[in-house]
């Protein structure tokens, strides 16, 4: 059995918090930059890539919490997710269905207007599954 | 299943906390095995049996009664 984490509270609050944080500032910093250059130019192609690797940096931190969770935690995380993921496909493929069906109107199913979508489940997952167990 | 974690704990007058400080877990997890609503992983019961000194069947047992040993 892994005992859980026992780092100081700063590297905790820095994978919980700041990383993520990173992750959406360079995900708004992106958006920002594409829509002050050229479409389909390589800056438009650089700022679109900007967010990938805050964004593995973020898998690589979420990893690591995880590991250093008791076995509750996990199961509890792994709950949410099992629930989330197939919630975020559902809502990716409708979006993309109701888009080939010919429901389009203003970018409504793009998807930087879909990503809360995709993960609001994991919270509402996580929610349900402290719910049962704590 | 059921256990004897909270009586075994009252006994050393620990608290959630303190045990799951001794056995490395969360006090939300120690909550969930003594209400019944997680049943931890086998390492977990042999290291709480081990921590109390009894067998493992002496503290976790399946619903019902616990067993009685002569």
């Amino acid at each position: 059995m892994t005992p859980p984490a026992s780092g100081t509270r700063r590297p905790r609050l820095l994978r919980s918090f700041l990383i993520p944080t990173a992750f959406v500032l360079a995900y708004f910093a992106a958006r920002a930059g594409i829509e002050s250059v050229e479409p389909r130019s390589t800056p438009a192609l650089l700022f679109a890539l900007l967010p990938v690797p805050a964004f593995a940096f973020f898998i690589h931190a979420y990893v690591r919490n995880v590991r250093g969770m008791d076995e509750l935690e996990r199961r509890i995380q792994l709950e949410a997710l099992a629930f989330a993921f197939p919630v975020a496909l559902l809502v990716a493929f409708t979006a993309g269905l109701l888009h080939l069906a010919g429901f389009e109107g203003e970018g409504d199913w793009d998807l930087p207007r879909l990503w809360p979508l995709l993960v609001l489940p994991y919270f509402f997952g996580l929610m349900r599954s402290r719910r049962r167990y704590v | 299943m059921e256990n004897r974690l909270r009586v075994l704990r009252a006994e050393r007058e620990w608290s959630q906390a303190d045990l799951a400080e001794r056995l490395g877990v969360s006090r939300q997890t120690i909550n969930a095995v003594e209400t019944g609503k997680y049943d931890p992983s086998l390492p977990l019961a042999f290291q709480i049996a081990r921590l109390f000194a009894l067998r493992i069947e002496d503290v976790f047992y399946p619903d019902g009664k616990p067993e009685v040993r002569p």
